[in-house]
């Protein structure tokens, strides 16, 4: 198990594919970073307008926690698109290139084989969270500096320096298991498809699909609870005056479930296949 | 003419005593006229209902004839009106009182009196003010502005001796938030009864006043 996990880092560092997201991870962030500084004001100036007539303000709340803030709010449906192209790439480049075949002539379980992928996007995806959640700290407070945050969630919520900051790497925590979940959807749907580019497609309609469900409004609380696209966002709940830490610790746990059911259903349609 | 002369003499002794200061009030005013400078830190708790902020600290630094200025580190919203608890802006403008006679509040036993602003520069239509004038303390006060609105202070000191109080209560009337639709954040669900009740809110400010370095 351990070679093969070797095996499918390396495969992931020496394609440029790899490079290409980290590059792409870059410019969105720096861009979302500059147009959030200019939102940023605009926000402010919208929450705090009719404040201003009976409040005067000490302090500057246009600052890197903010704009951490609107990067989180951006970023998590630019992020699930580059990992699910990279990730999928794990599997339908081993079709394209016809390696699948070699690999499976060798003495390697299927399940192992599959096993490893998975265990590798996982592992990525945690990697470029931890990437993407560094250089935008270093970017956003070395710029911006730092400062409290407001929220609007149905009341305003102002948040201290530090806490801000340690609700915004919870917020990346639980945005990670997000990013994860759809890791393991995107390399499942390359197990089931096996075409680079129609897997992309899909992934994509998937992603679509899913942030559009989570605004709908199923009726049934069981349903709003459980349904894996109203899980997707519990990162925002980190933002509430008095986060329910234990719903939010729940939700993620039941997101896990979900790409672990995800990650199984791929494993378990590569081993009943037949490598053609 | 006799109903006039009649109606002329009892209104005399009213109009002799509404254009008197009261001397309790003098007395404070007094007192208070002693501190020239003074500063202090303040402990800050925003009691708003769509407002959620933690406890904030600042610093206040007050000298005469100019407005109390307050610094922080942090971000702090304060109030435009209520936080003059020198009350500079009282004794500002010429005024004259008006006795309302005596009230029991929390337990104490204070004088109420109104104070009336005679120029019309004065931003203050009407005050009244609850003192305790065996200590000399001003214990509340309900101000009405000409043009914004009205607010009210409820103040406490550490002991009879204190020309400065420890704690400051100020309420004041605030109109509910305008927020546009399309920056209601994810799962935000807009309550329409909530948002119609919140026009317009009393909202608070409690602030713990402490290390006072009076000159």
């Amino acid at each position: 198990m351990r070679l093969l996990l070797k095996a499918e880092w390396i495969k992931l560092i020496r394609q440029s594919k790899t490079y290409y997201a980290f590059g792409a991870i870059l410019i969105i962030e720096s861009l979302i970073l500059f147009t959030a500084y200019y939102q940023g004001s605009t926000i402010l100036d919208l929450l705090l307008d009719n404040l201003k007539q009976s409040f005067y303000f000490e302090g500057s709340l246009l600052n890197g926690n903010l704009l951490m803030y609107i990067v989180l709010n951006s970023l998590w449906f630019n992020l699930p698109l580059i990992l699910m192209i990279v990730t999928s790439g794990l599997v339908t480049d081993e079709y394209k290139d016809g390696t699948i075949q070699t690999v499976m002539l060798q003495a390697v379980d299927k399940w192992k084989f599959m096993s490893a992928k998975y265990i590798t996007a996982i592992a990525f995806t945690v990697f470029v969270i931890l990437f993407m959640m560094l250089s935008t700290f270093v970017l956003a407070y070395s710029i911006f500096g730092d400062g409290d945050l407001v929220v609007y969630l149905g009341t305003l919520n102002f948040f201290t320096a530090a806490d801000a900051f340690h609700r915004i790497c919870w917020a990346f925590a639980s945005g990670a298991v997000s990013m994860v979940f759809y890791a393991v959807v995107s390399l499942t749907l390359a197990v089931m498809i096996k075409e680079s580019s129609k897997t992309w497609i899909a992934s994509a309609l998937f992603l679509i699909i899913t942030t559009l469900l989570l605004k709908v409004d199923f009726g049934a609380e069981v349903i709003n609870q459980v349904f894996f696209p109203k899980l997707i966002d519990s990162w925002q709940q980190l933002f509430a005056y008095e986060p329910d830490w234990y719903q939010v610790l729940v939700n993620n746990f039941m997101l896990l479930l979900y790409a672990l059911g995800f990650g199984g259903l791929g494993i378990y349609i590569f081993h009943k296949n037949d490598i053609g | 003419m006799m109903r006039k002369i009649i109606l002329l003499i009892l209104l005399i002794p009213q109009l002799v005593a509404a254009q008197q200061i009261d001397a309790d009030l003098l007395a404070i005013k007094k007192k208070m006229d002693a501190v020239k400078k003074f500063s202090a830190n303040i402990v800050l708790d925003l009691d708003v209902p769509f407002i959620n902020m933690p406890t904030k600290k600042a610093r206040v630094v007050y000298a005469v004839g100019k407005r109390m200025e307050f610094t922080s580190k942090d971000f702090v919203m304060l109030p435009k009106r209520g936080l003059d608890f020198s009350l500079a802006e009282i004794f500002k403008y010429p005024f004259i009182t008006v006795d309302r006679g005596v009230e029991q509040r929390n337990g104490q036993r204070l004088k109420v009196i109104n104070v009336i602003p005679t120029t019309p520069a004065s931003e203050m239509a009407l005050a009244t003010i609850y003192m305790d004038s065996k200590a000399l303390q001003i214990a509340a006060l309900d101000i009405n502005t000409k043009k914004e609105g009205s607010y009210s202070l409820l103040m406490k000191y550490n002991t009879p001796k204190d020309v400065l109080p420890n704690y400051v209560e100020a309420s004041f009337a605030i109109e509910k938030l305008k927020i546009p639709l399309n920056f209601m954040g994810k799962g935000t669900t807009i309550d329409r009864k909530k948002m119609k009740s919140m026009e317009t809110k009393t909202g608070k400010i409690k602030m713990q006043i402490r290390d006072y370095v009076i000159n």
